[in-house]
């Protein structure tokens, strides 16, 4: 699906992903791929007995997959999720189902495509915020060229041109 | 007492060398990756699918090349001499980037505060990825539990050729 700069307005909700429960299957699984051996993230002992934490923490990292995961399904493949900042403000943990949400707060224009800013988050099922983040997504306009690739930022905004 | 003393403040800016990644990007590193956090978009793997599309052949995600400094090989074994280590948390790798420790005062935690990233390019298969890394600031703050530091991390993520792959910024918390 093409999505373009004119089809978004600022309060739009982008389409929420959802992932889990994650169990520490799926949590050794990423551990074992990234090569990340951090016991908190696979061994509930060490976690709660020594590192004194409630339980087996979701990695950090995986959490970021999922919210470019979500950014670059809106964005499409004309599209194209130029900056995401995350902070991570709170655990989650082994056996929680996570949502990635996100919503359009601002749009502007450059000459070659349009800026969406978006503001995301990850919640629990209690709805808890545990990854409150902004993102910049380029879209093409309408009848415009295509985003370039690879991203050519635009110099009043620290572009690399 | 704060954490910011001069020799601290005097490493913002402070560069790594360039760092080469051991490996290449690989197809099969790339469908762990995807597999591990469920993400089925045939641009991860798919000629046939990337030929018609910007990529034109497979690519890796938006942050992989964050993942491929891991240790070479002929390097020491680091799980080695800790199976009887109470403590061993598995942390096994640098958390500096390449970059020169800070000098801070034993006991010092770190925690991972956050990440901004800029995304210009997806790796392709096969590709080589270089990193360079500086000290972009460190800043002061009190905390509820004393001073800490505000410690930003820039990371450029680059081919070999020099084509900007992706920037990075991490904040880490030490106190």
């Amino acid at each position: 699906m093409r999505r373009c700069y004119e089809q978004v307005s600022v309060g739009d909700t982008l389409e929420p992903l959802t992932k889990g429960p994650l169990t520490i299957a799926h949590l050794m699984r990423w551990s074992a791929a990234m090569e990340n051996w951090h016991r908190i993230h696979y061994d509930r002992q060490f976690a709660v007995e020594h590192d004194k934490l409630p339980g087996i923490l979701v990695n950090g990292t995986l959490k970021q997959q999922f919210v470019m995961q979500m950014l670059r399904e809106w964005a499409g493949h004309e599209g194209w999720v130029w900056k995401v900042g995350f902070q991570f403000r709170a655990m989650n943990l082994e056996g929680e189902t996570l949502s990635v949400w996100g919503r359009v707060t601002r749009k502007r224009e450059t000459k070659q495509y349009g800026l969406v800013d978006v503001e995301l988050g990850i919640v629990n099922g209690a709805n808890k915020e545990s990854t409150p983040g902004t993102a910049v997504i380029a879209l093409p306009y309408e009848n415009g060229e295509p985003v370039p690739y690879p991203f050519i930022a635009p110099m009043d905004e620290g572009g690399n041109a | 007492m704060g954490l910011l003393t001069a020799e601290i403040r005097n490493m913002v800016g402070a560069e790594s060398g360039l760092e080469v990644a051991c490996d290449p990007v690989e197809r099969g590193a790339v469908r762990r990756y995807v597999q591990a956090y469920m993400d089925d978009d045939p641009i991860f793997y798919s000629e046939e699918k990337t030929h018609s599309l910007k990529y034109r052949v497979p690519v890796a995600p938006p942050l992989f090349p964050m993942n491929m400094f891991r240790r070479p090989p002929g390097t020491p074994d680091p799980f080695a001499g800790r199976a009887n280590d109470p403590h061993f948390d598995g942390i096994v790798d640098s958390t500096a980037q390449g970059l020169p420790p800070l000098p801070l005062p034993q006991g010092v935690g770190l925690l991972n505060a956050g990440t901004d990233v800029e995304v210009f390019r997806y790796a392709r298969h096969v590709e080589t990825v270089t990193a360079k890394s500086r000290y972009y600031s460190i800043t002061e703050k009190e905390s509820s539990k004393g001073p800490m530091l505000l410690v930003v991390i820039e990371t450029e993520y680059r081919t070999e050729g020099g084509e900007l792959l992706l920037r990075a910024k991490k904040t880490q918390i030490r106190r």
